[in-house]
């Protein structure tokens, strides 16, 4: 387990070092340029986004006791495309204290939709089952308003409504990388603090109470510092698919469930991951740039069917 | 300042129905309290309300003269641990880590907890246990990883709830064995069951110490007795609407329920 461990750090950290060079041949000229001001703040992008989904899909995955459980179960996915649909309708060219209105209304939508069912959380008597519904039901309720804001939109909008949420890196040099920075050591930090009490959760949370757990609180503050981390992330981004699904149960598979390794791992695998799939874009499809979610889905799914399976035999 | 475990006047309502009925019982540090009574006595009910984790709608549960629903979550921990009928861990943790997860209340570094782990491991005969997944044991296996936690938690009450229903005779003899020694080592204990024999487990022929018996029956206390009291017999069967024989076996009483003679059929 050990040498598993610091093989995939190893292998990490060169997807880490070697992903900006990988890509079309870049021309003498301009090769500063597109090394140090594209490729290498995507890449640190892609590094803080995957690392925050992960860790955040891996502890929503320990708190509701589900493997399925995901940014989306509360509600964050849906509210940051609420959020980004009215951005563009308004008009995204305008921008709120030179972040872009989108990226704000994105940010506020997903952090609004996802307090409130943390807000919920916070009831003595709820069950984790019960969070689960509350989440889908903002999600619709969310989606609706989406659903209208979009009938009111015309063609133009309507693509960058669609292209927002198929999920990309985008372009933003390092002003994005600085402002998401403070966001994702906030959400990491304060998530990986909660390592023991996840712990105890594996036995439920009734007896969780009883080890001495406060359960209400840990609900709130996970639920609280995933929706500001994804919020972030989904702000930029938009919602990059499966990266929060796949990377804790690759991680899970490979080095175990003890959440001393799975939660920090996640954030490194993850990290890693989405790196990879950025450099891939660049790979399959040259000088187009198809977003990253499109690679995220294509390369995750069969590996994680690829453990899945091989596991059950 | 009582050094107790004490429900007094619990009750608990719900949806118009009474699940608990002015319900009183002490548990002292060294005291063996056990609950016997039907499905749906109030059995559970009543545990829960003394671990803090159901709200009696009147009436109180105070440890050491202190409410145990104004304890923080840790401060519980540290007076009151639980054992349920199965532990459901959802993952293949070791054992060693589902035990050290017991240890959260105290603020400690990694390491001392595993070693406290290890320790209440031995302590059960279950070492060999401590690197293999808990999903795998058997449920008597589990069981015993489950009074590891309970040791490595340091709690001076432990509440049992019908710890040995999943478990083979064979299982819950040892647990039940397990539980008494836990006992003698001066833990105040409260076991929930609706099988009264397995108590037979936990006393060791000619060791003193009393066992207390509570009889709860639609949510009331029925009666107070001890395990040896003569009356037991007739007690358990009214509580439970069976005629109750008691024989000895070995030194051990055992009930044995029969059913009751209708008159004129």
């Amino acid at each position: 387990m050990r040498t598993r461990l610091v093989a995939t750090m190893v292998l990490c950290a060169a997807v880490l070092v070697v992903a900006p060079f990988v890509g079309p041949a870049m021309p003498d000229d301009a090769r500063d340029f597109i090394l140090w001001q594209l490729r290498v703040p995507r890449t640190l992008m892609a590094l803080l986004v995957g690392g925050t989904l992960s860790l955040v899909g891996a502890v929503y995955q320990s708190l509701f006791a589900n493997p399925l459980a995901a940014p989306s179960t509360v509600g964050t996915t849906a509210g940051a495309t609420l959020g980004a649909l009215v951005a563009i309708v308004l008009g995204a060219r305008a921008a709120v204290w030179g972040l872009p209105l989108v990226a704000a209304a994105a940010f506020a939508g997903a952090l609004g939709v996802s307090l409130a069912v943390a807000a919920i959380a916070a009831g003595r008597a709820v069950r984790m089952n019960d969070l689960v519904l509350a989440g889908i039901a903002f999600s619709m309720g969310a989606g609706a308003i989406s659903t209208g804001v979009q009938y009111s939109a015309d063609a133009a909008e309507l693509l960058a409504a669609t292209r927002w949420t198929m999920g990309h890196l985008p372009q933003v040099g390092y002003q994005g990388v600085v402002l998401l920075l403070p966001v994702v050591v906030v959400t990491v930090v304060g998530l990986l603090a909660l390592t023991r009490a996840l712990e105890v959760f594996i036995a439920g949370e009734e007896h969780a109470e009883s080890q001495g757990v406060d359960v209400r609180r840990v609900r709130m503050v996970a639920i609280g510092l995933g929706a500001l981390g994804v919020a972030g992330c989904v702000a930029w981004c938009g919602p990059i698919a499966f990266v929060e699904l796949i990377v804790p149960h690759i991680v899970r598979r490979v080095l175990g469930v003890s959440r001393r390794v799975l939660l920090p791992c996640s954030v490194v695998v993850g990290a890693a991951f989405l790196v990879l799939c950025d450099a891939g874009t660049r790979v399959v499809f040259p000088g187009r740039e198809p977003p990253v979610g499109l690679v995220t889905a294509a390369l995750g799914a069969p590996l994680l069917v690829y453990l899945v399976a091989r596991r059950s035999t | 300042m009582s050094a107790l475990l004490e429900v007094s006047g619990a009750t608990v309502r719900k949806g118009g129905r009474v699940l608990l009925d002015d319900v009183s019982l002490r548990v002292a540090p060294g005291d063996f309290v056990a609950v016997v009574g039907p499905n749906g006595a109030g059995k559970t009910t009543l545990m829960r309300v003394a671990l803090g984790l159901q709200r009696p709608d009147a009436g109180r549960a105070t440890v050491r003269g202190r409410d145990v629903s104004a304890l923080s979550p840790r401060e519980r921990a540290a007076f009151v641990a639980w054992l349920p009928q199965r532990v459901q861990v959802s993952e293949p943790i070791t054992a060693l880590e589902h035990v050290a997860a017991a240890r959260y209340r105290f603020q400690e570094p990694r390491r001392r907890s595993e070693e406290a782990a290890r320790e209440a491991l031995s302590r059960v005969q279950a070492e060999a246990l401590a690197a293999r997944p808990v999903t795998e044991l058997s449920g008597g296996e589990q069981q015993r990883v489950a009074v590891a936690a309970l040791l490595a938690q340091e709690a001076p009450w432990v509440l049992l709830d019908e710890p040995a229903n999943f478990l083979d005779p064979a299982q819950q003899l040892e647990l039940y064995a397990l539980v008494g020694r836990l006992w003698r080592a001066g833990k105040g204990v409260l076991c929930i069951t609706h099988d009264i024999n397995v108590l037979a487990h936990a006393l060791e022929p000619g060791a003193a110490g009393r066992l207390r018996v509570v009889g709860l029956a639609g949510g009331r206390v029925a009666f107070e007795s001890h395990y040896d009291a003569p009356e037991l017999g007739a007690e358990l069967g009214r509580v439970f609407g069976v005629r109750m024989g008691d024989v000895r076996v070995e030194g051990r009483r055992v009930f044995v329920g029969l059913p009751v003679e209708r008159s004129g059929a």
